[in-house]
């Protein structure tokens, strides 16, 4: 159900890996969780965001739930239409739902986190 | 932990994929898959929902309109025949127990509490129930389910469903004609015997042309049918705050309780001094000296999502508290309801601390969004 090309965290973050680079957003499981996305909260480029730590926050009707950085590094990217159009989170979190790049200071660590076969094991048994 | 109770229309809820949260003692859908299209359906077209966990009383005998007129706040004597009002349970020292419903039918008052508060406000009219004589109160929620059709579409989607009301206006009441003529619409009973039927009447929570249809426990699930095939959305508790919020209308527990006067709430409206009610004595005395702090409305000027129990301030100084906040998904916009100090006046630029987070935001007075359930 997720795609096998991605890594994921247990905090339910996918990443996709391009050289030193992540794209970030959150699952499909986490968005079907939030309910209807209505406000996402992302740091400015140029922030430096730490592992395990949040960097931003995403708000449903229902909850509001903490971003967690993958991985060490600094903001590149924000996805910007998320602004006017945080249900894009809902309706694509895969593709136009991203929310960030990082420009991860150890590349290699993308290794570490998890791959599709495992997130999968832990949403199944959620 | 007591055992959450389920609606007569539970297994619709559960077949539809429901949410369900406990609210109240009651297992209630909380949505349905998403709020905020729930929401949209209300406000678009036509949403249904299950309204079961309300408390309904009946108020009956010679003796039923001094009791309401002693219990409640608003002129139950004003009130004829076919017709409903707002009115609030305020206890002995003017906080408002409740804030509620009551219909008046040919065969006495009904009475619709907020579930939280069914017990208390049952308890209130039992009492001046006793003191006023010749009059019964009965906690009918055990034979009685409520669905509520609300939005631009309801006449449509009721009338289709079987139960005429093209001829309502906003806040009129009837015996709802429904199944077996067990009871007359225009009822009669004059010995106050209830008839075996329910309650029909167009009113809502929602801001929207909307009824409300009390009808028996075993009759529900089928009407629940009729007006869902009929093209009706079924929404959630999640939608019915949204909807209420984006009206200004207070949620008892949220922004209105026993520690609130209607004085500051903004509910003078309803209350009418000289009938007689319970905390009439320290309600006059609010009233003359006038509220430290008023509910007003908050419209967020920036991006962010204000909750309840946001501290506002002006200039680094605290001027109140938020009592309930949502994101709009009408405005697309973060909305409040606030105690302001009274100084503070329409218009007014504040700032809403959001989790550390200066949200701004613009003093206003709800309703937040163009709709008016009269119309």
């Amino acid at each position: 159900m997720n795609p096998d090309d991605l890594r994921y965290t247990e905090e339910h973050e996918w990443t996709r890996a391009d050289g030193g680079r992540i794209t970030v957003g959150i699952t499909q499981y986490a968005q079907d969780a939030l309910g209807d996305v209505v406000y996402v909260d992302l740091p400015a480029t140029g922030t430096r965001v730490e592992r395990g730590q949040p960097f931003g926050e995403v708000e449903s009707t229902k909850s509001v739930s903490d971003l967690y950085a993958p991985l060490t590094g600094t903001i590149v990217e924000r996805n910007g239409a998320l602004e006017s159009q945080p249900e894009l989170v809902n309706s694509d979190p895969y593709g136009q739902g991203w929310m960030v790049v990082i420009e991860v200071d150890e590349p290699d660590a993308v290794e570490q986190l998890l791959t599709a076969g495992d997130y999968d094991k832990i949403t199944e048994s959620a | 932990m007591t055992e959450l109770r389920r609606s007569p229309i539970d297994d619709r809820h559960r077949a539809l994929g429901a949410t369900m949260t406990g609210f109240a003692g009651w297992d209630m859908p909380l949505d349905y898959g998403s709020v905020v299209a729930e929401h949209r359906a209300v406000r678009g077209s036509c949403g249904v929902f299950d309204l079961s966990h309300l408390g309904t009383l009946r108020v009956t005998g010679a003796g039923a309109a001094r009791a309401v007129q002693r219990a409640f706040t608003n002129d139950v004597s004003a009130l004829p025949v076919g017709r409903a009002h707002y009115t609030l349970c305020l206890d002995a020292d003017g906080g408002i127990v409740d804030d509620l419903l009551v219909y008046h039918l040919p065969w006495g008052y009904f009475v619709v509490p907020n579930a939280a508060n069914a017990a208390a406000v049952a308890q209130a009219l039992g009492s001046c129930a006793a003191d006023a004589g010749d009059c019964e109160v009965d906690d009918v929620k055990a034979d009685l389910a409520c669905i509520a059709v609300q939005g631009a579409q309801a006449a449509d989607v009721v009338t289709q469903s079987g139960v005429d009301v093209s001829s309502m206006r906003y806040l009129d009441c009837l015996a709802l004609p429904l199944g077996e003529p067990t009871g007359s619409a225009s009822g009669g009973a004059a010995d106050g015997v209830p008839p075996d039927v329910g309650v029909l009447a167009r009113s809502g929570y929602t801001g929207e042309h909307g009824y409300e249809l009390f009808a028996p426990a075993e009759l529900a699930p089928s009407l629940w049918d009729r007006v869902v095939e009929g093209g009706a959305t079924p929404a959630g508790l999640g939608a019915r705050d949204t909807l209420r919020l984006e009206m200004g209308y207070p949620l008892h527990g949220s922004d209105i309780s026993p520690s609130t006067s209607p004085v500051e709430a903004r509910l003078r409206w309803a209350v009418k001094p000289g009938t007689g009610f319970v905390g009439e004595q320290a309600y006059v005395a609010a009233a003359q000296v006038g509220p430290r702090r008023r509910l007003w409305g908050l419209r967020a000027t920036g991006r962010g999502i204000p909750r309840a129990h946001c501290t506002v301030t002006r200039d680094g100084r605290a001027l109140g508290e938020t009592t309930s906040g949502t994101f709009s998904p009408t405005l697309r916009i973060g909305i409040a309801m606030a105690y302001l100090d009274a100084a503070v006046d329409e218009g007014a630029e504040v700032a809403v601390d959001v989790r550390g987070r200066a949200l701004p935001a613009t003093v206003v007075r709800p309703p937040f969004v163009d709709s008016d359930p009269r119309r």
